[in-house]
């Protein structure tokens, strides 16, 4: 990785680390008598052993000029390692949290495995290190083929890397030192939620000067949902997290806003990191990686453009469906209903899209687990958009919010969607990454499909059930006109459910345990290949020929 | 400075108008017809797997 | 390394503005509104304020993830209203920052959980839930009774609160250690400070039975006496969500 850069990139990444470690240092020093303290020595910590890496191998050979005509891979083999961990990291933990509902004393007394310690570290480990890690490696790879550009620098793509895992793991850490600011999905505090708005925007001056680089004329669509995904994140992420800390000698901070205006600031932010960094990002994913192994051209160009627009312009409306009989105003939630509605056609548009790429090369789907992935994703997608809208509606709402139904909802997107979008995508990219013929195993990346498939069923099943169950209980009436249960009697009805999901998960972890294993043996032993060319994708028509656009 | 009633207003209205022209603007970029040869070329351009930029 | 000395072609920065300037509207138009809805929503008059324990005390239910499991709002919905409370206001939580909603409930909704249980059982509910609720999936905050309390910094807390809207007084932030440790000090005279600078309705109890030490216990159970008891605005009868 350091032999890639050169020499002015190495005293660049000294520099960066020296400063890093300063900061870690000086973190530890005012926040000693305070959580932050911890956390700074971690910041310490985490530079040092960068700058242990690089001085090691400072004096390792420079790059060639020639490199200019490669493109460079190094983050995206790197981020793709890194985001595996992380799956397999958040998923232990995720059903860890699965079983601490099955039975509370899993905590085993400690106060850093309570539920509500670690059910963060869960949320965190899998959208932020799994899905943005898999994010920032694919990102990188797509936007320099489509380009025909190779990324402007060596360093800059290294620093977004290691700085974005840096920002995970303060967040994971602190959850369970007991620093979070509470908000769902927005839980790390002020000086990890600044250091990632420096990380974003290089990630995003990486985008641009790619983009001004490229040979390609027109920019292609993956690179639309990449950008949306890190220009309105980083929106999001400034306006939810304003804050003012109590000092710099402490970690905690107060938010800008209170009440209502937080109530709609913060599910504004939660609902639009399901939109831009759970869609919007993991479409850009879909529209290079599917195509290309289905070794077609997406089903309607055009439509892929509508959907963007409608994607981009309805989701800022919807998060008020979060709020339906709340304190909120009525006319806000109406908005939010509506617009909610209206995601549906851009939402099943872009899902049909997907699935007609596919027309004319189901042989392969078959035959072909990565492929397959891919096509179950995009159903789940389908599925999950429909199911969203749905239970937008406010007396459905009324029935499923608070319930377990949501916990349901949210899977069946996680872990049908955006895993299996990234997983089709990893096992797409890693034999090109690292040029081989193909994985290692076909035959595990079949388990790994079964186990995973298998594992999301059961759990969005379960939660179905549950969270059905729950909500119709508590508002079911007796013959008196009182109400039938008791609160804990719905408690009690969940305990078959709860221990259905934490199978569902357990094997879903299962999938993703020998996924990482097939990745391995691919990188260790796989032989190389001499090169690809276009004549592996027979189904790709030259350029110019025209074709039939839907619509005509 | 806004009252809340006018904000609201604006809100309501605006919204709408807003809905209404991005939507025709949007799939008369995506039909244009002299569009129509670079939307092909870019489905079709990303099949082709040279693997190197571009010099 | 950051420099944009690349030329910036129209196109991309075109894409850019586009998707700002879409993405943007939504949110504009739904949240702006919201910062002048002082203006229709019913102020609650004699709104108390969250004492230092109290806060110190939210502060440990934000910690432990609370919010991930209890909701503290109640939705405008006979079963709902039936089962915990008058329904949730705005102007309930406009000292909250930030509200802790929350979206889901595992365990009961707790808005109006102040008041409803004594301090002693709030006490053998943390230690182990089970030992009242035998079927409770709650896990057990036993650690709280044996950590104690960091209170020299909680005027700091209190000044980080008045920069964000709450209305302390500097005498509020200048003795906030004291009162917190008055709160839970009946029988002393800084107990007599805590009343005097939050109102005469301010619990004061030794909440988690010990007196001496001032431990996490005693200021999380002082913050669940409080929650939904700082205005008396939801059961009024004119009380309008809308």
């Amino acid at each position: 990785m350091i032999g890639q850069l050169t020499r002015n990139e190495r005293q660049g990444a000294l520099l960066i680390l020296i400063a890093l470690a300063i900061l870690g240092l000086a973190m530890a020093a005012v926040g000693r008598d305070d959580p932050l303290g911890g956390q700074g020595a971690l910041v310490m910590v985490a530079a040092l052993a960068g700058l242990f890496g690089v001085i090691s191998r400072y004096y390792a050979p420079e790059p060639g000029p020639d490199r200019v005509s490669r493109y460079y891979d190094e983050p995206s083999k790197v981020g793709i390692i890194i985001a595996m961990g992380w799956v397999v990291f958040g998923l232990f933990i995720g059903d860890w949290v699965a079983w601490l509902l099955v039975d509370p004393n899993l905590t085993f007394h400690a106060a850093w495995s309570s539920f509500g310690r670690i059910r963060p570290v869960h949320t965190t480990s899998v959208i932020f290190g799994f899905g943005g890690n898999a994010l920032i490696a694919t990102s990188f790879y797509v936007m320099q083929r489509t380009s025909r550009a190779r990324l402007p620098d060596q360093l800059s793509p290294l620093f977004v890397l290691f700085g974005y895992n840096l920002f995970c793991v303060l967040a994971v850490a602190g959850y369970m030192m007991g620093i979070t600011q509470s908000k769902e999905y927005a839980e790390p505090e002020w000086y990890a939620d600044i250091w990632l708005v420096v990380v974003w925007i290089t990630y995003f001056v990486i985008y641009l000067r790619t983009l001004a680089r490229r040979k390609e004329k027109h920019i292609y669509v993956a690179n639309w949902y990449y950008l949306a995904f890190i220009l309105v994140v980083a929106v999001l992420h400034i306006v939810n997290n304003l804050a003012v800390p109590v000092s710099f000698g402490h970690a905690r901070s107060y938010s800008l806003f209170s009440g209502v205006q937080d109530a709609m600031t913060e599910w504004w932010y939660g609902h639009n990191a399901v939109a831009f960094f759970l869609t919007s990002g993991f479409l850009g994913m879909l529209y290079y990686y599917l195509p290309k192994v289905a070794g077609r051209p997406i089903f309607s160009y055009r439509m892929s453009i509508i959907n963007f627009w409608g994607i981009t312009f309805f989701y800022m409306w919807a998060g008020s469906h979060h709020l339906h009989y709340t304190a909120l105003p009525q006319w806000v939630q109406t908005l939010g209903m509506t617009f909610s509605l209206m995601l549906l056609v851009p939402s099943w548009a872009s899902a049909g899209n997907a699935l007609l790429t596919l027309n004319g090369a189901w042989h392969k789907v078959r035959d072909d687990a990565t492929l397959r992935f891919m096509m179950v994703a995009a159903v789940f997608y389908g599925l999950a958009t429909f199911e969203g809208s749905f239970m937008a509606i406010r007396p459905v709402n009324s029935l499923s919010h608070y319930t377990d139904w949501t916990i349901g909802h949210v899977h069946a997107g996680a872990l049908g969607w955006v895993a299996m979008i990234t997983f089709g995508s990893i096992y797409a990219s890693v034999p090109w990454l690292w040029k081989r013929d193909g994985m290692f195993s076909p035959r595990l990346v079949e388990v790994h499909f079964w186990l995973a498939v298998a594992g999301t069923v059961i759990y969005v099943m379960a939660m179905w059930n549950s969270g059905i169950v729950q909500g119709l209980m508590w508002r079911t009436y007796n013959d008196s006109g009182t109400l039938a249960y008791s609160f804990v009697d719905s408690v009690v009805a969940m305990h078959p459910y709860y221990i259905a999901r934490a199978i569902g998960g357990l094997m879903f972890l299962l999938g993703s345990l020998v996924g990482c294993y097939n990745i391995w043996l691919t990188i260790r032993t796989a032989p190389q290949v001499a090169g690809r060319t276009a004549s592996e994708f027979p189904d790709a028509a030259p350029i110019g020929a025209p074709v039939l656009q839907p619509g005509e | 400075m806004f009252d809340h009633d006018t904000l609201v207003w604006v809100s309501k209205s605006f919204g709408l108008f807003y809905l209404i022209a991005l939507s025709l603007i949007v799939v008369a970029y995506a039909y244009w017809p002299s569009n129509r040869k670079t939307f092909d070329r870019a489905a079709r351009a990303i099949l082709i797997d040279e693997d190197k930029p571009w010099e | 390394m950051f420099g944009l000395h690349y030329r910036l072609e129209t196109k991309a920065m075109g894409l850019v503005l586009a998707i700002i300037g879409v993405s943007s509207i939504g949110g504009l138009v739904e949240i702006a509104p919201l910062f002048t809805i002082h203006q229709t929503v019913e102020e609650a008059p004699g709104m108390r304020l969250y004492t230092p324990l109290e806060i110190a005390g939210r502060n440990i239910y934000m910690r432990e993830g609370c919010y991930a499991c209890h909701s503290q709002m109640i939705r405008t919905l006979r079963d709902e209203v039936e089962r915990y409370g008058p329904y949730s206001l705005a102007v309930e939580s406009k000292y909250d920052h930030p509200m802790l909603w929350g979206s889901k409930r595992t365990g009961p909704d707790l808005a109006r959980i102040g008041g409803k249980y004594s301090d002693e059982w709030h006490v053998r509910h943390l230690n182990n839930p089970r030992d009242v609720v035998p079927e409770s999936i709650m896990p057990a905050y036993d650690f709280l009774s044996r950590t104690e309390l960091r209170k020299d910094d909680l005027g700091e807390h209190l000044a980080a609160l008045r920069k964000v809207g709450v209305p302390y007084t500097d005498e509020m932030i200048a003795n906030a250690s004291s009162d917190a440790y008055g709160q839970a000090a009946p029988d002393t005279p800084y107990a007599e400070g805590v009343v005097k600078r939050y109102g005469a309705a301010t619990n004061v109890a030794s909440f988690d039975g010990k007196s001496g030490e001032l431990t996490e216990m005693d200021a999380l159970v002082a913050y669940l006496q409080i929650v939904g008891r700082l205005t008396d605005a939801a059961y009024k009868p004119v009380a309008s969500a809308e």
